[in-house]
């Protein structure tokens, strides 16, 4: 359970980070939460985190890197990497938008601020959410359910995460200019692979 | 690696916020993902297809096209109660109608929002099988008719004590107009006297149905069925009539390997053009050529193959230079020409041979008279319409020519032509161009086989009228209607005797000129001097006819028309001056059984009203059975807005002739009102159902067989009714080709030719030409010796043949060559060799031939095209089609002439219209210069349908809301609310019944959207019109859903010049036809003048009229029996004996 809970918690870390750019609370977070602040290793040595404060970490640093990992030089769409043309499937036909009809989940855009259902950062809350699921059906003891949503998480992180994400999140590492998205794409990458590793090596039963 | 990094990820767990406060939560399961699994919808359908299947259009639901903007399904789900932030979905019942904005009456289909009771949009109707779901601009349009804020929301009638034209209403309702009108009209036509019959005229502009009002103007004994036909067409009909005995032609676009028009018709604007622009693009899309004769680049010729452009009128010289080489080369079908050409008739006409020599058309007379004599004689005849000579007549180039001959070659038999409007309707002797491209057609056996030309009535379904045995007194298919026995002058005068519809162009004139009547009626002739009725329909003469200020003299003189009323839905030029306006349905607010020759196949669509449609069928009752289209206008909102099926039904019954006591023959036994009477309710007018389930039913074999034998149709009392209701379209029967071949079939005892048993005995069969006649009964007057033809023995085989008297095509009109008919010169196809020629046959000669061109900056005015997205003048209702065809209608001029005469894009220049036959000026009007490659040096280009106008900007009706006007139910227009479907208003178009409008504050617009407002001035000679002030933006509270965003107008609406008003009276001398085209003279702009100005000189084009009918025309004289050749059909109504004979003192 402290596994699941932990891999679903990351997943809402990751899906947060990587969706929209970071207000302030979510800074304080990042820097107050010792365990979270873990994840983020090169913050140590970020001399522009010790001589500035949020409103300016934000505005100057953070949010404009975000802008440049995400909008400008990076594509953070699946169907980018996955289509021969490198367009973004914007309507119904994208692939993941099956999925999560499948489990009633329908993305809210103007939320989400996204162009299309397969940004990362929603497919990324797509697992979080899966993982959620298989924690209620653990707390109801129902192991068949447990089992269905193990399978949902492994068949999505390798039909979809797994096919794009490490491209995106390797290219995140070279184009970052703040710790925080290159701790951030350095984590995913890797949380990513040690995932797919834990749910196919049957350890998460 | 990975594994032992697992275990730092356990520190997730360690979080002091859980993972759902962190995660932005942008997913959610909520309603709106529910709302999206329970629906139907998808971004992913199967098919692209526009219209579900026909079980599903009672009730189908499809997302709203404007909501979706908001998001989509993906981003708001669908709407519903628990969701009711979603994408809104229609619930629609759809229900099938036709066009009405044009002639081709392509398929629609309204498509009904039940929980608001509105037309939220009308599409195509993919059952149609000549429109195929499609549309043009202005089938869409139609919705935005439907809820235009000006659109007339009751009758209306001139207010007591005010002049026609001055502009006082008042409201009345549809029982007073009718009282009032059916007293009028049963007064005169009680007397029973000869000018009594002349006396209560219909006028119709676009009849767009087939024989309904006709059958009316039948059962009133009127010879008053008034058409549009000659501002429009007769020049395109004349040669048909002279070949084949026939309308109009009626080519196979779509199997064409040549498409060969002549004009911008067909593919452009125009007559039936969307229909067959899509099967011309079928046709390209296999190979075909398109080739486009008209001296204005138009789409269709931007888009061809090849572009000719002759100068107007001269089009007959290229067809006779494709004539001369196919006889000198050896290209003709002769199979074809010796088995469909009257050969033998002319060959045996040795009168006729000797006139030819005479004239000098062949050198001597044939010394023999079989067919190779005849094939010889017209390769002499036509020897001189060399390329040197096309090309000098024409000013197309030679090469042009060439590439034209090459690809007529090319393409065998497979030729399909249109000889319409353009060339038709532009000049004097424009029919030539369709006699002569007949012959061009027919020479390469192209008349008749799939993918070539062929003819109107094989093609077409009219039966709008023939619905008698529904009603007490018209016998079934009306075989009891008595024939009409007078003869109106005032639509054929004996001036005209060929022409092919009547001379409605010239009523004003033949009201004015008393001279004439006086002539006319000392030489035996009971000419009416006065209208006491006059009933436009879907017509503003006042606008499009030649001469409007003449129109608007006779308009206002109340002791030349009696009573003026207009069945129109919107307001027009003519409905200001006349004495009451009648608000009849637009396209999907009528009853029409339409149909029209579009394809070698004979389809006709149903018109209906579809609000009341959609309530009977989900089960809904009218209280009057006979007003129920009124009630359930009524209903839906429109106001009291009627249909003309109903209102003649009723008019006929209740009004006319209420107490049944005006007859129709000598022996008294036929009333106007039996005519109308329903046979089921005796008493009541017929009804909608029972007449059109008659009149499909007893004329449509195949319908009846279908609609009969349907399990959802066979137990219904109105069977066929409901069927047509239902699909609005229905192919009785496909892929005609060369019908006249069709074999007479025969018994022991009989021959049967179109469906008619012939005795054999009483059968002969010509030795020569194999015509096979029969002894008439009762119709003998209409043969010259009393025989009908009802076929044609070819080779031993015994055939339907055409409809001509010697059931071939009549190269040789034999009956136009006659001492009786008086043209000789013209009775096979010709066109004049030389200059000297020209001068003598100026009967067929344009006026607008380049030899009148005399003048510095003199020009040919070619006027005759369309504009793809206007109809005439039913345009200026809708929005979108007059926010796109704004300052679409310059005067287009060739950029060396332009540059000549210093006119730069943009600048204002006077037209002078000159006539060349009287040499009387007209006027003028100011129009915008556009210099363009795109028309021939020396002609110019103006569409003739510019120039609306209005004299105010809006009109208050008194008392249009308030006093003794009943409120509507209160019940929410709803169709799923069981209240709503119940009830319905009471005592409609009665005193008292009257219900106030909704929205409605007393004071609307005329035309808001597309008619600037006019000054005008008149003085009996002359007149003037300038604009005052273009269209404005507006706020309606009248549909103010539909016309949310009438604040948006951009466009001032000054479209051009009224041109029409400026334009002299040009009747053809032998079709009748109102030739188009003007003579003009270009200069700049004076001071003062603005775009849009016009000065008439009307006295001027009284004379010019004058000058035409006395210099050109060849009169009825006393060596005259008939009015017009027996057998050539008057159109409308049928006649008697009496009728057509004629004596002149």
């Amino acid at each position: 359970m402290e596994q699941t809970q932990a891999r679903s918690n990351i997943y809402a870390l990751l899906s947060r980070v990587l969706m929209q750019e970071l207000d302030d609370e979510m800074l304080e977070m990042i820097l107050k939460d010792a365990a979270i602040r873990e994840f983020f290793p090169s913050l140590k040595d970020w001399e522009i985190l010790e001589n500035s404060d949020n409103k300016t970490l934000l505005e100057q640093h953070i949010n404009v890197d975000f802008a440049n990992i995400s909008l400008l030089h990076l594509v953070p769409y699946e169907t980018f990497y996955t289509r021969e043309d490198q367009k973004i499937e914007t309507g119904g036909a994208n692939p993941v938008t099956d999925i999560y009809n499948e489990y009633d989940y329908i993305v809210d855009y103007a939320k989400a601020r996204v162009v299309s259902s397969d940004h990362i950062g929603i497919e990324l809350e797509f697992m979080h959410y899966l993982i959620e699921m298989e924690l209620r059906a653990a707390e109801a003891n129902d192991e068949d359910a447990v089992k269905h949503m193990q399978f949902a998480q492994k068949t999505f992180l390798n039909k979809h995460l797994l096919k794009w994400a490490p491209m995106y999140l390797i290219n995140v590492k070279y184009e970052s200019r703040t710790p925080i998205y290159y701790d951030a794409a350095e984590m995913c990458l890797e949380f990513i692979l040690a995932d797919n590793e834990y749910l196919s090596n049957g350890k998460a039963a | 690696m990975f594994l032992e990094n697992r275990r730092t990820f356990l520190k997730g767990a360690a979080f002091t916020v859980a993972g759902a406060a962190i995660a932005k939560n942008v997913m959610s399961t909520d309603v709106m993902a529910e709302s999206l699994n329970e629906s139907k919808f998808t971004n992913t359908p199967d098919s692209l297809a526009f219209y579900p299947p026909l079980d599903q259009w009672e009730d189908f639901k499809e997302l709203s096209g404007d909501d979706w903007k908001r998001g989509g399904i993906e981003r708001k789900g669908v709407q519903s109660d628990e969701n009711p932030d979603g994408i809104y979905v229609n619930d629609f019942t759809i229900v099938p109608t036709a066009c009405s904005n044009c002639e081709a009456s392509c398929g629609l289909t309204a498509w009904i929002d039940k929980k608001t009771f509105t037309v939220k949009k009308y599409m195509g109707n993919p059952l149609h099988p000549g429109s195929r779901g499609r549309n043009c601009a202005k089938g869409y349009a139609a919705q935005s008719q439907m809820y235009d804020p000006d659109r007339l929301a009751f009758p209306i009638m001139r207010a007591p004590g005010s002049k026609r034209g001055e502009g006082k209403w008042v409201r009345v309702t549809w029982d007073d107009a009718m009282t009032a009108i059916g007293k009028k009209m049963g007064d005169s036509l009680r007397k029973g006297d000869e000018l009594s019959k002349k006396s209560v005229m219909f006028h119709v502009g676009r009849p767009n149905e087939n024989g309904f009002t006709g059958k009316v103007w039948q059962t009133l004994g009127q010879d008053c069925f008034n058409s549009h036909t000659n501002i429009c067409s007769s020049g395109g009909r004349t040669p048909t009539i002279q070949w084949a005995n026939d309308d109009r032609t009626s080519p196979d676009w779509a199997n064409a390997k040549l498409v060969f028009l002549n004009s911008s018709h067909a593919a452009d604007a125009g007559h039936y053009f969307q229909q067959a622009a899509g099967h011309i693009a079928d046709a390209r899309k296999k190979g075909a050529k398109l080739v486009v004769m008209d001296p204005r680049l138009s789409n269709s010729a931007g888009i061809a193959d090849l572009w000719i452009a002759p100068w107007p009128g001269t089009e007959a010289t290229i067809y006779l230079y494709l004539v001369q080489r196919m006889l000198a080369e050896g290209q003709v079908n002769t199979a074809f020409v010796k088995k469909w050409f009257n050969w033998e008739v002319m060959m045996d006409n040795s009168k006729y041979l000797d006139f030819m020599v005479e004239k000098g058309y062949i050198a001597a007379k044939p010394t023999g008279n079989t067919f190779e004599d005849y094939m010889e004689m017209l390769k002499e005849l036509y020897t001189p319409f060399t390329l040197e000579y096309a090309v000098k007549e024409s000013h197309v180039p030679a090469y042009k020519l060439e590439q034209l001959y090459d690809m007529f070659l090319w393409a065998g038999e497979s030729i399909s032509s249109y000889f319409w409007r353009a060339a038709a309707a532009g000049n004097r002797g424009g029919w030539v161009s369709g006699r002569t491209g007949y012959l061009a057609l027919g020479l390469r056996g192209a008349i008749g086989p799939k993918g070539g030309t062929f003819f109107h009535h094989w093609h077409v379904i009219s039966v709008a009228g023939k619905g008698g045995s529904a009603t007490i007194g018209q016998g079934s298919r009306g075989k009891d209607v008595p024939k009409i026995s007078s003869w109106n002058e005032l639509s054929w005068p004996p001036e005209w005797p060929l022409s092919t519809y009547e001379m409605s162009f010239l009523l004003p004139h033949l009201l004015t000129d008393t001279e004439w009547q006086q002539k006319w009626i000392k030489k035996g002739l009971n000419v009416p001097t006065k209208l006491d009725v006059w009933i436009p329909r879907m017509y503003n003469p006042v606008w499009i006819n030649p001469d409007g200020f003449r129109w608007l003299e006779v308009l206002k003189d109340e002791s030349k028309m009696g009573l003026t009323f207009n069945l129109s839905p919107t307001w027009s030029e003519t409905n200001w001056f006349v004495d009451y306006v009648l608000p009849v349905g637009l396209a999907g607010e009528r009853h029409d059984q339409h149909s029209e020759a579009t394809m070698p196949a004979r389809w006709t669509s149903f018109r209906q009203p579809v609000m009341r449609v959609a309530l009977e069928k989900a089960g809904w009752k009218p209280n009057n059975p006979n007003r129920a289209t009124l009630e359930a206008h009524i209903k839906a909102g429109l106001g009291e807005v009627w249909e003309e099926n109903e209102f003649w039904f009723d008019m006929c019954v209740n009004y006319i002739d209420p107490k049944s006591d005006i007859f129709l023959d000598a022996a008294k036994t036929k009333t106007i009102k039996s005519m109308w009477e329903s046979k089921r309710t005796p008493g009541k007018p017929v009804t909608i159902a029972e007449w059109y389930d008659a009149a499909f039913g007893d004329n449509l074999p195949n319908l009846h067989k279908t609609a009969t034998e349907d399990p959802k149709y066979k137990d219904s009392e109105f069977p066929v009714y409901e069927y047509m209701r239902d699909h609005g379209a229905w192919l009785e029967e496909n892929h005609i080709y060369s019908p006249q071949e069709r074999v007479i079939k025969e018994d022991a005892e009989n021959y049967i030719a179109h469906g008619h048993k012939y005795k054999k005995e009483h059968v002969e069969i010509d030795k020569r030409t194999g015509v096979m006649t029969a002894k008439a009964h009762g119709d003998a007057w209409k043969y010259p010796d009393g025989r009908k033809p009802i076929g044609i023995e070819t080779d031993g085989v015994k055939m339907e043949g055409m409809a001509t008297l010697d059931k071939k095509l009549d190269f040789f009109s034999e009956w136009f060559a006659s001492d009786e008919w008086k043209w000789p010169e013209y009775a096979i196809p010709f066109y004049p060799r030389n200059e000297k020629e020209k001068a003598e046959m100026t009967h067929i000669v344009s006026h607008v031939n380049h030899m009148y061109m005399k003048e510095e900056n003199s020009y040919a005015l070619n006027t005759v095209f369309r504009l793809p997205y206007n109809i005439h003048t039913r345009s200026a209702n809708s929005k979108h089609l007059m926010e796109i065809s704004q300052n679409h209608d310059p005067i287009w001029i060739s950029v060396e002439d332009a540059k000549r005469q210093g006119f730069k894009r943009g600048d204002a220049i006077r037209v002078e219209i000159v006539d060349t036959v009287s040499g009387l000026s007209s006027g003028y009007f100011v129009a915008m210069a556009v210099p363009t490659e795109g028309v021939l040096p020396g002609t110019l280009a103006c569409s003739h349908h510019g120039g609306r106008w209005k004299l105010v900007n809006s009109v208050t009706i008194p008392n249009g809301v308030t006093d003794g006007k009943v409120d509507r139910s209160g019940i929410e227009k709803n169709m799923n609310d069981p209240k709503f479907m119940a009830e319905s208003p009471k005592d409609v178009g009665q005193d008292g019944a009257q219900i106030k409008i909704e929205n409605y504050n007393g004071t609307a617009g005329l035309n808001s959207y597309g008619v600037p407002t006019a000054e005008m001035q008149m003085d009996g000679k002359e007149g003037k019109l300038t604009y005052t002030q273009g269209i404005v933006p507006f706020k309606t509270e009248r549909f103010a859903e539909q016309n949310k965003d009438s604040d948006n107008i951009w466009w001032d609406g000054l479209s051009g010049s009224w041109q029409n008003a400026v334009a002299p009276a040009h009747p053809d001398p032998i079709s009748g036809m109102h030739c188009w085209h003007q003579k003009v003279i270009l200069t700049k702009a004076e001071a003062g003048d603005k775009i849009g100005d016009i000065s008439v000189n009307y006295e001027n084009n009284f004379n010019t009229y004058k000058a035409w009918r006395d210099e050109l025309t060849r009169p009825l004289n006393e060596t005259n029996k008939w009015r017009r050749p027996q057998w050539i059909k008057r159109p409308w109504v049928p006649l008697t004996e009496k009728a057509y004979a004629v004596r002149i003192k």
